[in-house]
């Protein structure tokens, strides 16, 4: 029976891939098998560990279970978000465990009244106050202010009405305090009063801080527009002033409306697609601009214009821009080297140079533009340059840059 | 005793250009239009140096560096383009020129290549030297000879900083060595592109058509 036994063996970890059972490492507390039941069932996770933990204080069941759910899960990423439940299901569910948990009694895998229901009471509680909402799509409010939503007032309210009644059965239960009632109604009156004195001020807290990190998304907004404006607009208003031919200052004035038309109401101006057609694009438009030849070399990959790579490609299209109209060089260089998710620019010129140490803080070129607006995507930006030397500045970004 | 040079190239205003430029610094001895041309007078004059345009009619200057090697393999050739196309500028260093450089080079840079293809040196432009990294980076197959299909991370180093535009002098210093060294470094890494087998060579250049 050995022969047979081995196939349906292989078969079975096949079978428990179409149950469908995840384990979900990266949301999980311990090891994802909570949260994997969790979006499973369609509830919230800190619901499924309430369970799990109470149930471990009936006998140990609930170790038994967790236990047995690792070995039959596998792991599996957030792939789609977690289906949402009824009401009704969501009572179903309740009353289904509850049920489970009387059978258990009833059979006598039980830790005793005094544990398992001041354990369940208060877990519950806290999983009630403390469980974020699942992260989906159907709560654009709460993505916008900082990814989950925080706890409403009702599962406030149910959570600590749950650990209190838990802790007061404990405490009653072990007999600590026989005239547990008046003390009871003590600490709830007592905990309403400071609920009044306390519950504007704990509220005003809480939206001053929405407020801040509003004002802070803004201001970084506002950082990367007055870099983009400063790279585009206000190099072509300086062009304009000192250029003679007005012929000429049509042609300039007319391709910053269009790029920045472009910017405006349809994201990039096109021409980026790839690494080396974004370079070759910053470096012709140099050319124009100043009539200083730009000479792109680039090696190894030529990789897609993320996000990131975008902003140092318009670092290194402000490096070019600086190096034409500063270095006084007869050409500038640029070197791109790509290869395993890791991007270099160098833009070299042999001009006249500068000392980095004089050149005045509220200098936005290169502060901004180029240093900053890299560091923003988690790049780096290095500026090497004596009087007399030439500049290098040198754009890194990805691979631990 | 200045250096005998002959230029090729089908587009007469160029030819005018460098007269213009070299005119002065150089014997020039000759010019030609076209492929049976300039390899019927290089042959005869046997120049010293001959800059060659690498898009020519009639197999365009990989043939004239061809033909005339035979006969005259003193003469040094220097390939001269505006193309940025791969294949064509390995093309031309494995038929044996000794350098590359783009049209768009100024007139001392220009004289200065010639200097140093004559002295027996090798020019590398950074196109070139980006190409040229390009074609070495892949893994090295086990059936070829390390010492020729491989470059060593100096050479590597020199040629990243050609790449960025340095001449070599300044790369010579930005390195702490001499120009002597970036020299004889160039001049091993053109033997190798010169004598490699790795097919990925050609390869790489024909599927690279441009940059």
């Amino acid at each position: 029976m050995a022969s047979s036994r081995a196939p349906q063996a292989r078969r079975l970890p096949a079978a428990l891939a179409r149950l469908g059972l995840p384990r979900r490492a990266a949301e999980g507390a311990v090891s994802g098998v909570a949260a994997g039941v969790a979006y499973r069932l369609g509830i919230p996770a800190d619901v499924a560990r309430a369970g799990f933990i109470t149930l471990a204080f009936a006998g140990g069941v609930g170790l038994a279970a967790y236990g047995l759910t690792w070995l039959l899960s596998r792991p599996a990423a957030a792939d789609e978000p977690p289906r949402a439940l009824a009401p009704a299901q969501r009572a179903g569910l309740a009353l289904g465990f509850l049920g489970l948990l009387l059978v258990l009694r009833e059979l006598g895998v039980w830790f005793g009244d005094q544990v398992v229901w001041p354990v369940g009471f208060v877990a519950f509680g806290v999983a009630a106050m403390w469980s974020r909402r699942p992260a989906g799509r159907q709560d654009l409010f709460a993505q916008i202010s900082g990814g989950h939503g925080g706890p409403t007032a009702a599962r406030l309210a149910v959570g600590a009405l749950l650990i209190v009644g838990g802790v007061a059965l404990f405490l009653s239960s072990v007999d600590v305090l026989a005239g547990l009632g008046q003390v009871m109604l003590a600490a709830l009156i007592g905990g309403a009063g400071l609920a009044m004195v306390f519950g504007p001020w704990v509220w005003r807290l809480a939206a001053d801080l929405g407020r801040e990190r509003r004002e802070r998304i803004r201001s970084e907004e506002r950082a990367a527009m007055a870099a983009h404006l400063h790279d585009s607009v206000l190099q072509t208003l300086s062009l304009i002033q000192r250029s003679a031919d007005p012929r000429e200052m049509v042609v300039l004035a007319r391709g910053q409306e269009r790029a920045l038309r472009a910017w405006l109401f349809g994201g990039e101006p096109a021409g980026g697609g790839r690494l080396r057609a974004a370079l070759q694009a910053a470096a012709a438009r140099v050319e124009a601009d100043h009539r200083v030849p730009v000479e792109v070399v680039a090696t190894g990959d030529d990789p897609e214009v993320d996000e990131s790579l975008q902003a140092l490609i318009q670092a290194a299209g402000e490096a070019i821009t600086n190096a034409a109209k500063h270095s006084g060089a007869s050409a500038v260089s640029v070197y791109a080297e790509a290869a395993e998710g890791r991007v270099e620019v160098w833009v070299s010129d042999q001009g006249t140079g500068f000392d980095p140490a004089t050149v005045a803080p509220d200098r936005r070129g290169i502060a901004e533009s180029i240093i900053a607006r890299l560091r923003r995507v988690g790049g780096r930006a290095e500026v090497t340059s004596e009087p007399g030397e030439g500049t290098e500045v040198r754009l890194s970004l990805g691979g631990g840059s | 005793m200045s250096i005998r040079v002959f230029v090729v190239d089908d587009h007469r205003l160029f030819l005018a250009g460098v007269r213009a430029e070299l005119g002065e610094r150089f014997d020039l001895v000759g010019e030609a239009v076209d492929v049976d041309e300039a390899t019927e007078a290089i042959t005869r004059l046997a120049p010293e140096v001959a800059l060659v345009d690498v898009h020519m009619p009639g197999g365009g200057g990989t043939a004239v560096v061809r033909a005339v090697a035979a006969s005259r393999p003193e003469v040094k050739f220097l390939a001269l383009s505006v193309s940025d196309a791969a294949e064509d500028v390995i093309a031309m260093i494995r038929a044996g020129a000794r350098g590359y450089v783009t049209k768009s080079i100024g007139p001392d840079d220009l004289a200065e290549a010639v200097r140093r293809v004559h002295a027996g040196d090798a020019v590398f432009s950074p196109r070139l030297a980006g190409f040229v990294l390009d074609a070495f980076a892949a893994a090295t197959p086990a059936d070829l000879d390390p010492d020729l299909d491989r470059l060593t991370d100096r050479e590597r180093e020199v040629l990243r900083q050609i790449a960025r535009g340095y001449a070599y002098k300044q790369v010579a210093r930005r390195l702490g060595i001499s120009v002597k060294t970036v020299e004889s470094h160039v001049s091993a890494v053109l033997r190798k592109l010169q004598l490699s087998n790795r097919h990925e060579l050609t390869r790489w250049a024909t599927e690279r058509r441009i940059i």
